[in-house]
């Protein structure tokens, strides 16, 4: 918890500012004064009143910890049965030469990113270099990498608002072929970069890119039997349905060379559609065609019955709307139109470790916040780049890290990040004036003043770059200013 | 003169000012509703009675006795005579209603129930939860308490409060008057409060309906005076005047006894007026609207929106000390600098302050008065103003600038006029990155522009089409030096977005370094001496050839003069054909730049050398050598490719792509068997033997094939027109050398401008199933759907015409969406991200000191000094170390993979060429059409 909210809660809490300042000099969170013994607090610079009152006042919540650990406790003594996860390691074990690199770093008393490492080995790799050049190369590397550290109160957000957001006025608008997969359509450029900025819940273009394990993504028919498994396939799309009036049922004339194409038999078909509760009991199946026949002499009914037929789902998954495969490389990728990650996951044989979405929300739902921080950066590198613009990953990650930093994803703007900042005048400033200032008035809210906008509303220097230092001048004494 | 700041504000409070308050703090009571008497003289009590402040110089305010502008005004107030509800609060009202008891006032929970949900706030609190957390906890709380229809504390049963908008409560359909909502509210006791999300010490809620109505002091609503003579007064104040004038005839018939229906009425009418003086565009009622018919402005929206206080007079203001005008270009310029003409030098002024060591200069400059003539054909700066020390500001001008010069004293403060050498910054709209806004140093010039060197055009985004820009003086020393540091146009060659030059060599800069250095051009004396007179060098090398006596200098040695002396790269130039084996030194294009010590050994330079973005040397000299060698780089360059191009010589016009009648028939020939092609395709179509595409229906299997082969057409169309257009060829060598256009722009002028297109789409939209009139219905063939054969140098037929000013329109629709699409998103960006900083120790925290990154970009690496985004240059450590030209160096190279990360424009040009569009030509609408 942030120092202002601890300072917050024991103010709520009827603590007096002056022995706030002491408690917060030792404590960073309420938990830990409410953890305190009296003597402990005195210990922390509080007199013997003081203590007690804030112990009265604080310390009553260790009752409640107590509870907590015992529910704790209960726990640990009937501990839930542990579910095996394969957990997927992407990350590669480092090679012979990257080992040598990293102890000899370590023996030097230096640190460079693993990357930086990598691509030192990747250069030298196979190649006889003496072992002093080769500390040299690293010196040399971790006394530039210090050369290109960030400075301190460096305004590292409006940086990367700025390296983001210019840019954008050289996007183009329009909705584009996917590269090489004509027959999707995708939402790229400003569209798509306002949707990942917006973390809304569906993007307007779903789509997924599904890998199959190794050892079958070079089979054509596998991929491809994994591909009509998962694309969503109506009755229509199989067959020809026809409306026999005079005998009151629907004749369903299947398309063998789809059925085949798509591996799909009678039988499945039938159950598929017994399944439908408006075409429950009336399905069968007469000399190789499927015939649903109307239980009752309705012309309406038939009529139900053949949009119900139509529109039946014969196979495939929710949302996957079409499903085309591709060859890359020596391998067959599946693209979809439409997304749906977690049934697509369960599928066999689809490679759960590259198998993604454009979907940023799905990612969080199915694989968690970590992930979901990733594929804002992904989708949103992925979207500056093809329209070629080049911007800093760096940028990238500030925005994505900001967007996920509390566990959910949250979006850039007044429902998101900037309608929960710290300070009234900040939020007031941006969108709905009137309803946060009545609102700050209510809570009889403080603003700090330690953000940008608020500075700039008050006439006051930021606390960003020279503003968030101060240059004290002593001058010598006269005595000293003559020697 | 107070300079920075000695004092800030710690922290700032919200909360609601109580009736007592809000009378302890008033001025004078407010109780008619008149505002001048016929003398022209404020009434007592009234609206803009002198006790609230001042207005009109002269005067002093009754309450502090000071004068405008010292006077801050103070509030009044008005006794209301029967309270009114406050708008902005009616939701909190309801919720306070519906979750406390009508009799006990007590919350409609127990004890119990309650302290379990704040132990919940607690948590909440304990985890980090913000301030809107809470309120939803508040809010939920509320909501579970309005759910007991009897109160747990005295059994009372509870009504059913409904909330008929915007300002009447009802208790199972019985209005309750704002009195008996004052009453309830006064009834909750302040332990109930902190649960339900409010605080007692800052806002009771009685407090809520109001019972006294701040007035604020007449500085906040000024009336102004009109030509006529006639006073205008503000909205507030009519406002208030409503207000008045009901409370006084409310209060007059509940006095005296009139029937309850009228003093409801008029109860309700000052509900309104109180209602719209606070929000007048409150849904749900008339907004008061002023005589002529226009909506009265009143407090909420002066505050609200765009043009609000606080979007535009808090966090943005006017300033002083700002000019404004057209920009044009001056090589002559180093990139520091800024040409600014007389006559705003004149205008804009630097204060100094008197001091023994100075005083006999500013004597001197006093003298000269506020306009003083050249000098020798020389501006020198004259003064405006003097201000003594008391204060008082003294206007110079010619007749008194003897007296006042020779009254000159010490810690007197001077203005004088802007001088070369001034620090100042300058922009241009829209400011969208930090390079929007860098520091030059002034120079004064005559004439009516402000110049500046070509290669800051990019970071400004400008050009000299009509631009105008705008200029700062500043006027401390602090903002000086701190301005020099770190906004100084050197300082920003290196984006921070990639790490790569955003200031660079542009079109003629590029056109002229390619000229003095393809193939190595040899220059005679005279031209080599005109060259390299203005550019900053040692001293002239050796001569490279002698013939005859004529000595003769390379380009090459040219441009190693403005190297540094150990530079060393290799590269390959923008004229690179790409081959399967590169030729390196032996490259028949000369597009292998190699420089070893400095010394220029062979290749072009071009775009990829030293232009803006993609220029490697530029780009390298930034990086390791410092901005200031790198501004010296450019200045060199600047003048050393001005003075290559004016050596040489060059020009464009039309004929430049004319190309021999063979080939112009050959295309012809060419497009007229595509367009059959086409034909037949339409006709495959029609018969149905097309082949469908898998995934695709017939229709748009026949467009994609259409399009393919028409794309195709004017590809064709395009190198054959290129064959004819070589190296030697003007308008390629801008193309070539990346200095302006394109190939494809060649080829649509020379050969075919190609298929026009709406959404990615052939044209079909106008009549009913076709384009125009001039085609048959449903005519799917290349001529009737926007196929252009023309080029732009032939010319168009009518239909063309039509159909590229079909493709244009479309341009510029999707340009005007982009920019204010993009605003808004950079605006939440910066919103959002504005706080965030990088901490002592290498965190990234919010203003709550919430960590966002552990590490900023996880490595620390600063964007501005990576290499492309990689933390370091291996590459480059790598020769430094293991020496220049060692084997193992060529075997990496041999390694190393396509390593750079590909650079802006280089994708640029895939996307158009992959696309099966053509690209639009910019639409140049000349002088003022840029903005």
């Amino acid at each position: 918890m942030a120092r202002k909210d601890t300072q917050n809660a024991l103010r709520r809490r009827g603590v007096s500012d002056l022995v706030i300042e002491k408690l917060l000099s030792k404590y960073s969170t309420i938990g830990d004064v409410s953890a305190a013994s009296v003597e402990e607090l005195i210990n922390a610079g509080l007199t013997s009143e003081e203590a007690a009152d804030v112990f009265a006042k604080v310390g009553k919540t260790t009752t409640k910890r107590e509870t907590k650990k015992s529910s704790a406790k209960k726990q640990q003594e009937a501990p839930a049965e542990k579910i095996h996860y394969n957990l997927v390691d992407k990350s590669r074990a480092h090679t012979e030469l990257e080992e040598k690199l990293l102890t000899m770093l370590e023996e030097n008393d230096m640190n460079l990113p693993m990357r930086v490492v990598t691509n030192i080995a990747s250069r030298i790799e196979g190649i006889s270099i003496p072992e002093e050049k080769i500390l040299d190369v690293l010196k040399k590397s971790y006394s530039r990498y210090l050369d290109h550290q960030m400075d301190a109160n460096e305004s590292a957000g409006i940086l990367a608002a700025q390296s983001i957001g210019e840019p954008g006025t050289q996007m183009t608008m329009r909705t584009f072929h996917y590269a090489g997969v004509a027959e999707i359509n995708v939402t790229l450029g400003l569209p798509r970069l306002i949707e990942i900025v917006d973390a809304r819940r569906v993007p307007s273009t779903p789509m997924m890119e599904v890998h199959i394990e190794p050892a079958y993504m070079g089979d054509v028919d596998i991929v491809r039997k994994v591909a009509s498994k998962i694309e969503k396939t109506t009755l229509l799309d199989i067959a020809d349905i026809e409306t026999d009036i005079a005998n009151m049922k629907v004749v369903v004339h299947l398309d063998p060379v789809k059925l085949e194409q798509k591996d799909i038999t009678i039988q499945q078909i039938q159950e598929k559609l017994s399944k439908d509760r408006r075409l429950r009991g009336l399905v069968a199946v007469e000399d190789g065609q499927i015939v649903i026949s109307s239980d009752e002499p309705s012309f309406k009914k038939l009529q139900a019955i053949v949009q119900a037929s139509r529109d039946a789902v014969i196979q495939g998954l929710d949302g996957i709307e079409r499903a085309i495969l591709r060859k890359q490389g020596n391998e067959y990728v599946i693209y979809t139109a439409g997304s749906n990650l977690r049934d697509v996951l369960n599928e066999d044989k689809v490679d759960k470790t590259r198998t993604t979405t454009n979907s940023i929300q799905e990612i969080y739902d199915v694989l968690g916040v970590e992930a979901a921080r990733n594929s804002i950066i992904n989708e949103a590198s992925k979207t500056l780049e093809e329209q070629g613009l080049s911007v800093d990953i760096r940028h990238i990650m500030l925005v994505a890290d900001l967007m996920t930093n509390d566990g959910d994803v949250k979006a850039i703007g007044r429902h998101g990040i900037s309608g929960r900042k710290s300070s009234v005048l900040a939020r007031a400033a941006f969108e709905i004036t009137a309803t946060h200032l009545l609102h700050a008035a209510l809570t009889g809210e403080v603003d700090y003043l330690d953000g940008v906008a608020e500075n700039i509303i008050v006439g006051q220097p930021v606390t960003l770059g020279t503003g968030a230092v101060n240059l004290i001048y002593s001058p010598k004494r006269p005595k000293e200013a003559q020697e | 003169m107070m300079r920075g700041v000695s004092k800030r504000i710690g922290s700032i409070k919200f909360s609601i000012l109580s009736p007592e308050e809000i009378r302890k703090m008033s001025a004078t009571k407010v109780i008619t509703a008149d505002t001048y008497d016929d003398d022209g003289f404020p009434i007592d009590m009234g609206l803009m009675d002198p006790h609230l402040g001042v207005i009109e110089p002269g005067l002093r305010c009754k309450t502090c006795g000071n004068k405008v502008d010292e006077c801050p005004g103070h509030f009044g107030h008005i006794d209301l005579a029967m309270p009114v509800i406050h708008v902005g609060l009616v939701k909190e009202i309801k919720k306070l209603l519906q979750s406390t008891c009508k009799s006990c006032g007590r919350l409609l929970m127990t004890q119990e129930e309650a302290a379990e949900k704040t132990k919940q706030m607690e948590m909440v609190e304990e985890l980090g939860g913000d301030a809107i957390d809470y309120r939803i906890l508040a809010k939920d709380l509320a909501k579970d308490a309005s759910k007991n229809a009897v109160c747990p504390h005295c059994g009372e049963i509870q009504g059913k409060i409904t909330l008929d908008k915007p300002t009447t409560f009802r208790e199972d359909g019985h209005k309750l008057t704002p009195k008996e909502v004052r009453e309830r509210l006064e009834r909750i006791p302040d332990d109930d409060l902190l649960p339900l999300g409010i605080d007692p010490a800052s806002c009771r809620p009685e407090w809520m309906v109001l019972t006294a109505l701040a007035v604020p002091p007449v500085t906040v609503r000024p009336s102004i005076t009109l030509e006529s003579g006639d006073r205008s007064e503000d909205d507030l104040t009519h406002k208030l005047v409503d207000v008045l004038r009901i409370n006084q005839r409310l209060r007059e018939n509940r006095d005296a006894g009139a029937p309850q229906l009228i003093v409801e009425d008029l109860w309700e009418l000052l509900q309104y007026h109180v209602t719209t003086y606070y929000d007048n565009q409150t849904s749900g009622i008339p907004p008061a609207r002023h005589r002529s018919g226009r909506p009265l402005k009143t407090l909420v929206q002066r505050l609200k929106g765009k043009e609000g206080r606080f979007r535009s007079n808090l966090s943005g203001k006017r300033v002083n000390f700002s000019a404004r005008t057209v920009i044009s270009p001056d090589p002559a310029l180093s990139i520091n600098e800024v040409g600014v003409p007389y006559s705003a030098a004149r205008e804009l002024t630097v204060p100094v302050r008197v001091t023994r060591a100075n005083i006999e200069v500013l004597k001197e400059m006093v003298k000269r008065g506020n306009n003083p003539p050249l000098e020798n054909g020389k501006y020198v700066p004259g003064v405006n103003y003097v201000i003594r020390s008391d204060g008082r500001r003294m206007k110079v001008t010619e007749r008194n600038a003897e007296t006042i010069a020779e009254g000159l004293e010490l810690e007197y403060i001077i203005e004088r006029h802007l001088m070369d050498k001034d620090v100042v910054l300058f922009n241009r709209q829209p400011s969208l990155h930090r390079m929007s806004m860098m520091a030059h140093t002034v120079r004064v010039m005559p004439w009516k522009t402000f110049r500046f060197n070509l290669c800051v055009c990019p970071p400004y985004n400008a050009d000299f089409d009509g631009d105008e820009m705008n200029l700062h003086v500043l006027q401390s020393d602090e903002a000086r030096a701190e301005a020099l540091i770190l906004m100084r146009v050197q300082e920003h060659i290196l984006s921070p977005r990639f790490g790569g030059p955003i200031i660079g060599a542009i079109h003629d800069h590029i056109t002229g370094s390619f000229l003095l250095t393809h193939k190595n051009p040899r220059f005679d004396e005279e031209d080599t001496i005109n060259i390299l007179s203005k550019v900053k060098f040692d001293e002239i090398p050796e001569p490279n050839f002698d013939e005859n006596g004529n000595k003769y200098w390379t380009g090459y040695q040219m441009f190693s003069l403005i190297l540094p002396e150990d530079f060393r790269i290799t590269f390959k130039s923008s004229i690179c054909r790409h081959c399967q084996t590169c030729l390196k030194e032996n490259c028949d294009m000369d597009a292998y730049v190699k420089i070893r010590n400095g010394q220029h050994l062979c290749g072009t330079i071009d775009e990829n050398a030293i232009g803006a973005f993609k220029g490697k040397i530029l780009n390298k000299i930034a990086h390791d050598y410092g901005s200031t060698e790198a501004k010296d780089f450019l200045n060199n360059i600047t003048k050393l490719a001005i003075g290559a191009i004016m050596a040489r010589g060059f020009t464009t016009g039309i004929d430049d792509e004319d190309i021999p009648i063979e080939a112009t028939r050959q295309i012809e020939e060419m497009l007229a068997d595509s367009v059959t092609k086409v034909s037949e395709l339409v006709e495959a179509y029609r018969e149905g033997i097309l082949e469908q595409l898998p995934g695709r229906s017939l229709d748009e299997t026949l467009e994609v094939e259409v399009m393919k082969l028409l794309g195709r057409a004017r590809d064709e169309a395009g190198q054959i027109a290129g064959r004819h257009l070589g190296m030697e060829n003007p308008a390629v060598i801008m193309a070539r050398s990346g200095a302006r256009a394109s190939m494809l722009n060649l080829s649509q002028m020379a050969g075919c401008i190609g298929q026009q297109a709406v959404r990615g789409e052939r044209l079909s939209r106008g009549y009913w199933n076709r384009t125009l009139p001039h085609f048959k219905k449903g005519d799917l063939g290349a001529e009737a759907k926007g196929f252009v054969q023309n080029s732009y140098k032939s010319g168009l037929t009518p239909t063309e015409f039509f159909f590229h000013s079909m493709g244009g329109r479309e341009g510029l629709v999707d340009t005007a969406v982009r920019t204010s699409r993009s605003g808004y998103m950079q605006r939440r960006l910066i919103n959002a991200l504005e706080d965030l900083k990088l901490k002592q120790d290498g965190t990234v925290r919010n203003t709550a000191d919430m960590v966002i990154q552990l590490k900023y970009g996880e490595d620390g690496v600063d964007p501005t000094r990576s290499a492309s985004g990689e933390a370091l240059d291996i590459d480059d450590i790598l020769t430094e170390v293991l020496g220049d030209e060692a084997e193992i160096i060529l075997r990496i190279e041999e390694k190393k993979q396509t390593g750079y990360a590909t650079m802006e424009q280089d994708l640029m040009e895939a996307v158009v060429e992959d696309d099966l569009e053509m690209e639009e030509p910019e639409y140049d609408l000349g002088g003022g059409g840029e903005d």
